[in-house]
């Protein structure tokens, strides 16, 4: 075991790191304090993070980041960031290397690397442009748009819902994939070769955690961050409930859209989007108030939130236009909703809506390991 | 000169009301039969100055003492010239305000306040009245025995060139900045052509703000401008065999390198090896020293070597050498044992002849395992400095190569600090805190596997790479060999360097270039490791230092730190016994004694300490303004109260550089201390003569205090040994005490620094409970 512990640092995962644009520019500035690790309210305290985090990735010691859970039980609260004394930013390099984190575990990373690129978003729309294009004029829907404003009229639910479940399942199955590198990595790090037990009761302390937001409570520095990500998050849920609740009216009930103004669904469905809105506009509006202190974030954090944005507002509009009867607006927007709402799905492993996927497992992993103990 | 004394006692800053001031113009009028006595509410108001002109003009008062505050203060404002003696007397700082007033005097002071003179105030406290009286007494037979000093004056002639030492960058940088204000230099460099070690450097640390880039050398421009320069005479492929003389007129013999002259300078002759023989036979039965043969033949350091060149002052600026680790000391590192292992200084010359071919390089900077934090011998922030530069070395000449730094302490002070940020943001440099325990063969190629513990990665770790460099250190010339080569009797190198782990002494705090041998002045990594920035900055600070010693020593000037004093000791050498201890006890080496062992005072070489003064069992050696006579006559002056009085008397000899201030400072501050102890200011403890103590004690003093500075290996002396020297001497104290059957307690030095001014009180009254103890002087009345 001579070479049990010989170290290769992977230069070209810190220049990926510090490059201009890859969210680690401030990494290098770090001088190893550890005032980040003191001020961190949601560290644990054994091994406390962002500190040694920080000197692994100016080492480029990539596979010990990748298979470490505490870069994803950062909640980027960016107290280190606002307290750090030399600018190094521990907030800002742990969102970049939770970025490459994704794009390393999802598949086919051909995707992940178009999603962190400005230069992979114009592919990457062309995809349901293209889908959903092809299902209207191959079907030749623009010739039957007369009449009362349906949007059934535009694609027919059924190819809706077939494309939505084709994305759906592989984007199941590439977080599948993601997932199940990311623990093996995890697993490799600790030096195990599976988990003791079941990880169940580590599952359900994870989602408890996570429903009531525990852990993002404790920042304090961006703390208003937390509710506005609860918002988005119950909004997200409250969609989630209403798509369901479609799907058994469309096909349990043979029930058809559009649905009546007071049927509770529909109330539903106004109060998640308005939690979406709401949420989604405080977390922008936070992200400006807090840039002097916690920075201004990478494109990767930008392109995700301006993808929620738009969901919510086509969805929004799409609903107001129809009320109000301008049809070709209506269906410009509905289509533009429809490609909007396959990318924030279809892309989800590979943009930062993957956290959600990653930040809990870490979290159930991190449950496991202290319930071992 | 007819003496007119002139005594003139003030009322201000409390004095007017506290004491009884028609009793102290009685001691000057009744018992000195003083002229002219006079008092004034305020002698530092304009009024108060014209009254003393007016004295000096119209009366021919022409020696003054003026019966005040301290010394310290208003010293310009009590300035009467060259031609009167002005002596003052502390009765604000160490009379009322630091000792017991009774509240009905602040009262009936205020009342009498209007009144002049023979208002005789009631409530006076009484110790503190004696001790006004006392010191009133002092300062008369202090200016009665004072003359006026004549500057030194030498039949040989002063010059005012300077000799530098070294022609590395730090000399040529002394020898320019010299050369411009119009003083001829001289360069003397021992290699074949200047530069030093700067001339084979690949780039140089950072010289300008902000300072985090490395700069291309700088070293030729220097050259061309110090070759070309009208001022600066250039002497390489030379070495200095002696020098003789003393500042304003050093005589330097050169010499080939390495060969050996006629003038190569002796070494220091130890007791018992001397020709002529001393009377000490301490060492008579030691080992007989054989003389080398090779200096046989050198002549005395008296003689005078008729080629010798003439110099006003010298900078040393002989710069450093490489550590050389022996064989063993770093074989854990794999030093001596793979050639890829190198030192920082090899390193440097491998990458100023061209392409680093190692593409991973571990920079080790301190070799101490786990077990000692330490960084190689003579290591410092330059060390840190250069492996920060040379670890850009081998990312810039190899794409994709990486250079690791191993430190336990990485300085990087002031605005190095940049630099580090700087070097820090290369994405190939790798930094961690670790302790490096071993480097061995990798088992492919040439590669070499580094052990490190305790990384701030969290962990043991091994990094595999094409080559180590070791940050060892650099060591100051004066470690090797005398460099100045001295023919002073005291020896030819600088003294005490084993303090200093070889640097060139000086209190670096207070007066960084002085060296124990005045006129050479060090500047540059002889003195203190340091970068090429701050070595213009010393080397710019010592040729000022030389040019200060120039323009003092031709005016018969002491140059530090009495800078301006023009006395200088006398000897009375009718009554010398030879016993050569003020030449031995010159913390300086002003004095060479000859074959006979008389001394030979070099004036220019003396800081007027007065340790010679002091060390003189014959008391020949006196200054005219610093005296045996003037000091024992002051002790004489206080009147020690007969035994039934039943109040003690204790003499507190100050030394005026920190424990004079600080006493001063205790008054400002209020402190209160005992009433029965009299100060009297010396130069230097060293300057102690123990007359002083036994004639004290001899006339029945209670107690003799010495307050003087730190002494040791942090000694805070400004004449470096005075303090110490006076300590040594308390051991012939205690015999004199023996003899006149007295307790060794009653005569104590204390060392205090400046800024202790608030254990004054403390110290004073822990020697009172002391003098307690023991009771009265027996000798009371004798």
């Amino acid at each position: 075991m001579a070479n049990a512990n010989l170290i290769q640092p992977d230069l070209d995962f810190v220049k990926e790191l510090t490059v201009e644009g890859g969210g680690g520019e401030s990494l290098k500035k770090c001088f190893q304090c550890a005032t980040c690790s003191v001020v961190c309210n949601v560290t644990h305290t054994d091994r406390p993070f962002p500190r040694k985090e920080m000197v692994w990735a100016q080492w480029g010691l990539k596979d010990k980041l990748l298979g470490d859970p505490d870069v994803w039980l950062c909640h980027q609260c960016s107290d280190c960031t606002a307290y750090c004394p030399r600018g190094a930013k521990p907030g800002e390099v742990l969102g970049a290397i939770r970025k490459i984190s994704i794009q390393n575990n999802s598949w086919p990373s051909a995707i992940g690397k178009l999603v962190a690129s400005p230069s992979g978003l114009i592919p990457l729309l062309m995809v349901p442009i293209f889908i959903f294009g092809a299902v209207i004029l191959g079907l030749g829907r623009l010739n039957h748009l007369e009449g009362p404003i349906v949007y059934e009229k535009l694609v027919p639910i059924p190819a809706v819902d077939a494309i939505f479940m084709t994305a759906a399942l592989f984007a199941a199955l590439s977080f599948f994939t993601g997932i199940k590198k990311f623990w093996k990595a995890m697993l490799d790090a600790t030096g195990r070769e599976s988990v003791r037990g079941s990880v169940v009761p580590a599952i359900i302390a994870a989602l408890s955690e996570i429903i009531a937001h525990k852990r993002f409570d404790k920042c304090e520095v961006t703390s208003a961050r937390a509710s506005a990500h609860k918002l988005v998050f119950w909004g997200f849920a409250g969609l989630a409930v209403t798509t369901t609740w479609a799907l058994v009216y469309l096909y349990g009930f043979h029930l058809e859209s559009p649905y009546s103004l007071i049927n509770p669904m529909k109330w539903l469905a106004f109060a998640s989007m308005c939690s979406l809105l709401y949420g989604i506009y405080k977390v922008v509006s936070n992200r400006k108030d807090n840039a002097e202190k916690a920075g201004e974030g990478s494109y990767f954090d930008w392109l995700f939130i301006w993808l929620v944005v738009l969901v919510g507002a086509t969805g929004a509009m799409s609903w107001g236009i129809r009320l109000l009867g301008i049809a070709p607006l209506a269906y410009l927007t509905y289509f533009t909703h429809l490609v909007l709402v396959f990318s924030l799905f279809a892309y989800a492993p590979f943009s930062k809506m993957a956290h959600m996927v990653y930040r809990t497992t870490a979290m159930v992993f991190a449950h496991h390991v202290d319930m071992e103990k | 000169m007819e003496k007119k004394i002139g005594v003139y006692i003030c009322e201000g800053c409390d004095i007017g009301e506290n004491l009884d001031m028609a009793k102290l113009q009685e001691i000057a009028t009744k018992e000195y039969k003083v002229p002219v006595v006079k008092t004034h509410r305020a002698f530092c108001s304009s009024d108060g100055v014209d009254l003393i002109k007016k004295d000096i003009q119209e009366d021919g008062v022409n020696t003054i003492v003026v019966a005040a505050c301290s010394h310290r203060i208003f010293y310009d404002v009590f300035d009467f010239g060259a031609d009167t003696i002005t002596e003052r007397v502390n009765l604000r700082e160490q009379v009322v305000w630091s000792h017991p007033v009774p509240k009905e005097a602040e009262s009936s002071g205020e009342s009498s306040g209007g009144g002049e003179e023979g208002e005789a105030a009631t409530g006076v406290d009484e110790d503190t009245q004696m001790l006004a009286e006392d010191y009133i007494r002092m300062g008369i037979v202090k200016v009665q025995k004072k003359e006026t000093p004549v500057p030194y004056q030498s039949e040989d002639e002063f010059v005012n060139n300077i000799m530098v030492i070294g022609g590395g960058f730090t000399g040529m940088t002394a020898a320019l900045e010299a050369a411009e204000t119009g003083y001829p230099v001289t360069i003397v460099e021992r290699q074949k052509e200047l530069g030093g070690f700067a001339k084979k450097i690949r780039q140089q640390l950072p010289m300008k703000t902000p300072f985090n880039t490395l700069e291309e050398p700088t070293i030729q421009g220097l050259i061309d401008k110090v070759s070309n320069h009208d001022n600066i005479t250039i002497k390489t492929n030379i070495e200095i065999a002696r020098i003789s003389g003393a500042p304003g007129q050093f005589l330097v013999s050169f010499k080939e390198p390495g060969s050996k002259t006629e003038w190569d300078v002796p070494p220091k002759l130890e007791e018992g090896e001397e020709a002529c023989g001393t009377t000490d036979a301490k060492d008579a039965s030691g080992d007989a020293v054989e003389p080398a043969a090779d200096q046989v033949n050198c002549a005395d350091i008296l003689s005078v070597d008729p080629d010798a060149e003439k110099f006003g002052a010298v900078v040393v600026a002989a710069g450093w050498r490489p550590y050389e680790p022996s064989e063993e000391e770093f074989k854990h590192l794999g030093l001596g044992k793979f050639k890829n292992v190198v030192t920082n200084v090899q390193f440097e010359e491998m990458a100023a002849k061209g392409r680093i071919e190692a593409k991973s390089v571990a920079f080790i900077q301190s070799p101490g395992r786990e077990s000692d934090d330490s960084d190689f011998p003579y290591c410092s922030s330059v060390t840190s400095l250069v492996s920060l530069k040379q670890a850009q070395y081998v990312t810039r000449d190899n794409p994709g190569g990486k250079a690791y730094v191993f430190y336990q302490h990485m300085r990087t002070p002031g605005l190095y600090e940049n630099f580090y940020k700087a070097a820090q943001q290369n994405d190939a440099v790798f930094l961690t805190k670790g302790a490096v325990t071993s480097v061995g063969a990798s088992g492919d190629d040439d590669q070499l596997l580094v052990s490190v513990d305790n990384t701030l990665l969290g962990e043991s770790i091994k990094v595999s790479v094409d080559m180590v460099v070791l940050a060892t250190g650099m060591v100051p010339s004066t470690q090797f060999e005398p460099v100045i080569n001295l023919a002073y009797r005291q020896g030819p190198e600088f003294k005490d360097l084993e303090l200093f782990s070889g640097y060139c002494d000086s209190n670096f705090i207070c007066f960084p270039y002085e060296t124990r041998r005045t006129g050479i002045y060090a500047a540059g990594c002889v003195r203190q490791t340091m970068t090429m920035a701050e070595c213009v900055e010393d080397a710019t600070g010592a040729a000022l230092k030389a040019i200060q010693c120039l323009e003092s020593s031709n005016r018969g000037m002491a140059v530090h730190p009495r800078s301006g004093d023009v006395s200088y000791p006398e000897f009375f050498f009718q009554r010398c016994t030879q016993c050569k201890r003020c030449t031995e006890e010159c913390p300086f080496g002003a004095l060479d004694d000859d074959e006979k062992g008389t001394p030979k005072p070099n004036i220019t070489r003396c800081r007027r300490c007065g340790t010679c003064m002091g060390a003189c069992p014959e008391r020949i050696v006196s200054f005219k303004d610093y005296s045996i006579d003037m000091i024992g006559s002051m002790v004489k002056a206080i009147e020690v109260p007969e035994e039934d009085e039943e109040k003690y008397r204790v003499l507190c000899l100050v030394c005026e550089n920190d424990a004079y201030p600080a006493i001063d400072m205790a008054g400002m501050k209020g402190l209160k201390y005992s009433a029965d102890v009299r100060f009297i200011q010396v130069r230097c403890l060293g300057s102690v003569n123990v007359v002083w103590i036994a004639d004290a004690l001899a006339s029945g003093f209670d107690g003799v205090m010495l307050i003087g500075c730190r002494y040791g290996d942090d000694y805070q002396c400004h004449f470096t040994k005075g303090s110490e020297l006076c300590n040594r001497r308390m051991d012939n104290v205690g015999e004199t005490l023996q003899r006149l059957a007295l307790e060794s307690e009653r005569v104590q030095q204390i060392q205090l620094s400046i800024d202790e001014y608030d254990k004054i009180p403390e110290e004073i009254n822990k020697f009172m409970e002391v003098i307690d103890s023991v009771g009265f002087n027996p000798m009371k009345g004798f």
